[in-house]
């Protein structure tokens, strides 16, 4: 059974970034300015952006509603509808009110309530998606679009991404000795560390073509190094695959891809790490370039901005100059330039990769449909349910007896955060009757939600940096700040190499399972963990499946 | 420096979440990264956060930083030279 294809289009979009609304921001890197400037208040180098605060709702949910209005402005498209999916991008949505309440919670610290007061503002009649899967958030965000669009979940879906700057996350990266004590300057021999940017944008994604054809989200895929949670891989084999999966998707071959924009987030292993992906994709020879240097790494919004850029690049044929670059010490020498440069090509490949060890990439191709009509035949089937008893124990004591209870003596098990201890017992306790066996690492998967994100970690964190700042957070605490570490976990201790995607929402409606699933159908991945994982303040629900191919079928 | 190891190893062991090692288990001597206590760069950032909290000894240089995490004896040696 195939069914017919499914193009998707790119529609309407805004965004809000340090260099101002879309018109300014392009403006402005087309003339070479960047909007990174030395700010007192985090004492670091940072792209802020300016936000006009709508009454009752945070920075971040102002900042969100402004790009999403436009869109629905400029195409008339209404989130009134059961045909219309929001799908959010973000990190740590509303994270900068947690400095006030760790000792007693407020709900909008969660980021599906921020979510929900978004899509209400809207009167969305489908509930939001929202993907917080570290720095890949916005481009993952696509690749879940798709699968929606694909499947005939909705017929439009609205992709916006949003993070701002706090403490919480300035005083996170600091403790990682990762902030550049200039302007990044990504792939630069000078390059020492990333700048941080505040943006939000959103774009229109649809299966109904416009008039003059336009640009396609023609293939994406998400991957995972199982290497280690914040340090990239050291061959870049987990971003290759993403970018070989994508292109393979999209139907393009290397004489199509005009341009590669990476994530270019100018730390010095993360550009080095995606030297060696893109030569692996045998890229390496067309032309590259880092938008980081004009706007800063925007996190969770940094891969809807960059990608309604990559399309504007595309259209015009020139892609932007890579700011602050002058020369390179990559492991391979790449395309980078600090003036623009001519793409020639229909389509192009916007890459991410984050904490956690993932890595996403996605293909845009404004040339003739190629791509492989869609089809869902494979079967799946449960091979191994778990669920995590509860316990009257306090979580630490509980969790220590199931550890030992294993026979384990993994040391690492005792630095990670709660959350990711108790899924680590529940994974185990899954593969004991039938792991993965001959599963090929690419084509394992796992895909999680949680209504709590990482917020246990979040407190932790915000604890040490409400009681000594000046002492520095802790690198170890804050690297579990966000909830798909946890699957990154996983993902090392079980070679999972594949799509590795966290959900957020207030119930547990299925979407980790159903997205799990279509996974397995669309020959995706042969095995999926997936199901439920959370954890806040001593009270834990982790409640997971493995589903496989079912070869009987 | 006998009373400085002991203690170094407590803190490490407090702050980099070595649970089930006692303070005893570490060889003063044996190299703290790859193999032994299966450390790794996010444990080298807090041994970092470790000597500026305790000791207010901060690394010059990362150059310097290999020679000086060899292990408990080449930090403690460390700390001694440098602290105020």
């Amino acid at each position: 059974m195939a069914d017919k294809r499914v193009d998707i289009y790119l529609g309407a979009s805004a965004m809000r970034t340090a260099l101002g609304n879309s018109s300014e921001t392009l403006s402005a890197m087309r003339r070479g300015e960047g909007g990174l400037r030395y700010s007192e208040e985090f004492g670091m180098y940072a792209g802020t952006a300016k936000v006009t605060l709508l009454e009752g709702f945070s920075r971040f949910e102002s900042l969100l509603i402004e790009q999403i209005a436009e869109v629905v402005n400029q195409s008339g498209i209404s989130l009134e509808s059961d045909d219309v999916q929001l799908i959010i991008s973000t990190t740590k949505g509303n994270i900068e009110l947690l400095a006030d309440c760790c000792d007693n919670l407020s709900e909008r610290v969660f980021l599906y309530s921020s979510a929900e007061r978004v899509a209400d503002y809207f009167h969305c009649k489908k509930s939001p998606i929202i993907i917080s899967n570290a720095c890949i958030s916005g481009v993952s965000a696509f690749v879940i679009a798709r699968e929606q669009l694909c499947n005939g979940r909705c017929k439009h879906a609205i992709v916006a991404g949003c993070d701002t700057l706090c403490e919480f996350i300035t005083s996170g990266f600091a403790s990682f000795k990762s902030i550049s004590d200039a302007p990044c300057k990504p792939y630069d021999t000078q390059r020492n560390g990333l700048t941080l940017g505040e943006a939000a944008a959103a774009v229109l994604l649809t299966t109904e073509p416009t008039a003059e054809g336009g640009v396609r989200v023609a293939g994406g895929a998400i991957s995972n190094d199982a290497n280690h949670i914040s340090g990239p891989s050291r061959t870049g084999d987990g971003l290759y695959y993403a970018i070989r999966n994508a292109m393979q998707e999209a139907g393009v071959s290397r004489e199509n891809i005009g341009f590669v924009n990476t994530h270019g987030t100018a730390t010095r292993y993360n550009d080095e790490m995606e030297s060696k992906a893109v030569a692996w994709a045998e890229l390496d020879k067309k032309p590259l370039v880092s938008l980081k240097g004009y706007i800063g790494h925007t996190l969770g919004a940094a891969g809807v901005v960059e990608t309604i850029l990559c399309a504007e690049q595309l259209k015009s044929g020139a892609i932007f100059g890579t700011k602050n670059f002058s020369s390179s010490d990559t492991p391979h020498a790449l395309q980078i330039s600090a003036e623009s440069q001519v793409s020639e090509g229909c389509a192009c490949v916007k890459t991410a990769s984050g904490f956690g060890g993932c890595n996403a990439a996605i293909v845009l191709d404004m040339g003739e449909q190629k791509g492989n009509i869609h089809t869902s035949t494979r079967k799946v089937r449960v091979a191994a349910e778990y669920t995590l008893p509860t316990s009257e124990q306090p979580f630490a004591e509980y969790i220590r007896a199931e550890f030992k209870a294993l026979g384990e003596s993994n040391m690492k098990f005792y630095k990670m955060s709660d959350m990711c201890k108790a899924l680590y017992v529940s994974v185990e306790h899954l593969l004991s009757t039938e792991g993965f066996e001959e599963t090929e690492p690419e084509r394992r998967a796992i895909i999680l939600a949680n209504s709590s994100a990482s917020l246990d970690a979040d407190i932790a964190h915000q604890r040490i940096v409400n009681r000594h700042l000046a002492e520095g957070a802790s690198p170890a605490t804050f690297v579990y700040t966000l909830a798909n570490v946890a699957a990154g976990e996983m993902a090392i201790r079980h070679k999972m190499q594949g799509d590795n995607t966290f959900f957020v929402e207030r119930e547990n409606s299925g979407l980790a399972e159903q997205y799990a699933r279509s996974l397995i159908e669309n020959n995706r991945a042969d095995a999926v963990i997936c199901g439920w994982c959370d954890l806040l303040a001593e009270s834990w629900k982790v409640e997971i499946k493995l589903l496989k191919t079912d070869n009987n079928h | 420096m006998e009373q400085l190891i002991q203690e170094l190893k407590e803190h490490l062991i407090e702050e980099l979440n070595l649970e089930e090692i006692t303070p005893e288990e570490i060889d003063a001597e044996a190299p703290l990264f790859g193999d032994g206590l299966g450390l790794d760069s996010i444990d080298a950032l807090e041994i970092i956060l470790i000597l500026e909290k305790y000791y207010g000894v901060k690394l010059a240089n990362s150059a310097e930083a290999k020679p000086v995490f060899y292990s408990v004896k080449s930090l403690a040696e460390y700390i001694e030279k440098n602290r105020k």
